[in-house]
């Protein structure tokens, strides 16, 4: 049985929750679970000061439940192992740093959703906010492993100086979607904002909405393709239920390479039509 | 003991452990995939001279590879995990990367053993291959000609068993071999069984070393028609051909299921007999005895 926090009452001030994660939580009673410190704003508050604790810790398992849950900030940042559901939207740094687990949102994330992180899954229902899987500002690398999902949009800058792992958006990104890319793959679902793959060095951004990139000048068009590595990538992402359109696994793409400012060893896919 | 006409010899085949690789080759069609995998798996008959044993394992279906395309699962066979990481790679570079449109994926999984492959082969790119990880798996991207080679980083050893063997003995060349390719017919689908030598049979059945100082292997003159007479003879009375047929397994069970359906397949009138070779039980630690194994279909 899961351990279920359910938020008492909805606030617009941030609920920081970034001590709670699976693994913190496994072994302790009830009542220590519920004296657990928190940030509120700028206060501190007990765990149980805003939500109603039910169910036991120790199989690693939390849910949180209720209304107004896109208050709650730093949910599973820092994780190792276990799961998290959220039955709602989450706040901003979503899973920052977690090296292991799983969390599920069903609705929309916040902004700086799996910062960082080293391993793990984070499969957002919805959309997410700026900043995905992205470096902290002065820091210089981003997303270093794992999986990031998020079936719906997303904002600015995801994926930036991201070293590894797997970023996959079902709709529309935003801009500067991979700036200093240095490794790694993300697949939009959707079309790409301006400026995508600035100043990347290496891995892989793929495009498979229909409209033409507006593609800065430092990428040089290379051929049209049929990826092998695409077939193996999106039976990959089917076994993680990510949806995507029927026949993507046979797409052509026509292959651009870049940022030819920043060695050029880069990939950018975009779909061809039909 | 009998199965119709044909009798069963009462003695052992010995086999000995081996090491093996399962290599999954995958192209744009079947034509592609079955090229790629029979010039990989080609001068691999016995370590008596090659490298490695080799053969096509069974064809896979769209459904059943990595890349959703057809392929063939390849089994190669080596007496050392150092033997196989250098002919693998070699092969592989050689007779898949050079083949239009193949990708090549490692068929065991993760296993406590590995050998390089991809590791290896991404120097071909010269400095232009890419490195892909997907899932628990990193692969590499080769740029050639027809767009990128996709290749495993590294593939899964496993412990297996080579040198399950039967000896088919017949009254005419014609029947034995025609009951050879029954037998080879019948453990085609098997999984985790190969039959490498041309066909699955081997005409030039061997006995350890020769009269040549320089020679490992010499043939077998006690099983040679032409040379009855002149040399103690082996052969079933009234026979004038035998066929050998060899199987490298991943287990026992592979080994007995090959050598049960094959002798069950080849035995009719025109087979006299159907035996295995053995070196006395001295050499291979793995001793299949015919009798025990066919107790239960005869």
């Amino acid at each position: 049985m899961p351990l279920r926090l359910s938020l008492r009452a909805t606030t617009t001030i941030p609920l920081e929750l970034d001590q709670v994660t699976p693994e913190r939580l496994a072994g302790l009673s009830a009542a220590q679970i519920e004296r657990l410190p928190i940030r509120h704003g700028n206060r501190n508050a007990a765990l149980a000061d805003w939500f109603e604790v039910s169910g036991e810790a120790d199989d690693l398992q939390l849910e949180f439940t209720g209304e107004g849950l896109a208050s709650l900030h730093g949910v599973g940042c820092g994780m190792t192992r276990g799961s998290i559901q959220i039955a709602g939207d989450a706040g901003r740094h979503l899973g920052a740093r977690m090296s292991g687990g799983e969390i599920r949102v069903a609705g929309n994330a916040g902004d700086w959703v799996g910062a960082e992180m080293r391993g793990g899954l984070i499969h957002v229902g919805g959309n997410a906010g700026d900043a995905a899987g992205c470096a902290y500002r002065g820091s210089p690398r981003g997303m270093l492993g794992g999986t990031l999902l998020i079936r719906g949009a997303a904002g600015a800058e995801v994926g930036r100086a991201m070293r590894r792992g797997l970023i996959a958006i079902g709709g529309d990104a935003g801009d500067a979607l991979g700036y200093g890319l240095l490794a790694g793959t993300i697949v939009v679902g959707g079309n790409l904002g301006i400026r995508a793959g600035a100043n990347m060095k290496r891995g892989t951004i793929v495009q498979l909405g229909s409209a033409s990139p507006t593609l800065l000048p430092t990428f040089a068009r290379a051929c049209h393709l049929r990826p092998t590595f695409w077939r193996v990538l999106t039976r990959h992402l089917r076994q993680l239920r990510f949806p995507l359109p029927d026949e993507t696994e046979d797409r052509e793409f026509e292959l651009f390479k870049g940022d030819l400012l920043a060695g050029g060893r880069g990939d950018l896919l975009t779909g061809i039509a039909g | 003991m009998q199965i119709g006409t044909t009798q069963i010899e009462d003695t052992f085949a010995e086999a000995f452990r081996m090491r093996y690789v399962r290599v999954i080759v995958t192209a744009h069609d079947d034509y592609w995939a079955e090229t790629a995998a029979r010039s990989f798996t080609g001068f691999a008959s016995s370590v008596i001279a090659c490298d490695v044993e080799a053969g096509i394992e069974r064809r896979l279906s769209p459904a059943e590879t990595p890349d959703g395309r057809p392929g063939v699962a390849c089994l190669v066979f080596g007496f050392s995990i150092e033997g196989l990481a250098a002919a693998v790679p070699t092969r592989a570079g050689q007779c898949l990367m050079t083949c239009a449109t193949t990708a090549v994926f490692d068929g065991l999984g993760a296993t406590a053993e590995r050998i390089p492959l991809g590791k290896h082969l991404r120097f071909f790119g010269d400095g232009f291959q890419q490195s892909k990880v997907i899932g628990a798996e990193r692969y590499w991207r080769i740029p050639v000609m027809d767009g990128e080679f996709l290749v495993a980083e590294s593939l899964g050893v496993e412990k297996g068993i080579g040198g399950g063997n039967l000896l088919l003995e017949g009254k005419t060349a014609g029947g034995t071999l025609a009951a050879a390719r029954r037998a080879i017919d019948a453990v085609e689908d098997l999984p985790g069984i190969i039959a490498p030598f041309p066909g699955g049979v081997v005409r030039s059945g061997s006995k350890v070393g020769s009269r040549y100082a320089q020679l490992k292997a010499s043939t077998n003159e006690h099983f040679c028609p032409t040379l009855r007479g002149r040399v103690t003879s082996h052969l079933a009375p009234g026979a004038n051909c035998a066929y050998e047929l060899v199987f490298d397994g991943a287990d026992e069970g592979a080994i007995e299921g090959a050598m049960c359906a094959a002798a069950l397949a080849a035995a009719d009138e025109g087979v006299l007999r159907i035996g295995a070779l053995n070196f006395g039980g001295r050499l291979g630690k793995f001793h299949f005895h015919l009798h025990k194994l066919l107790a239960a279909d005869v």
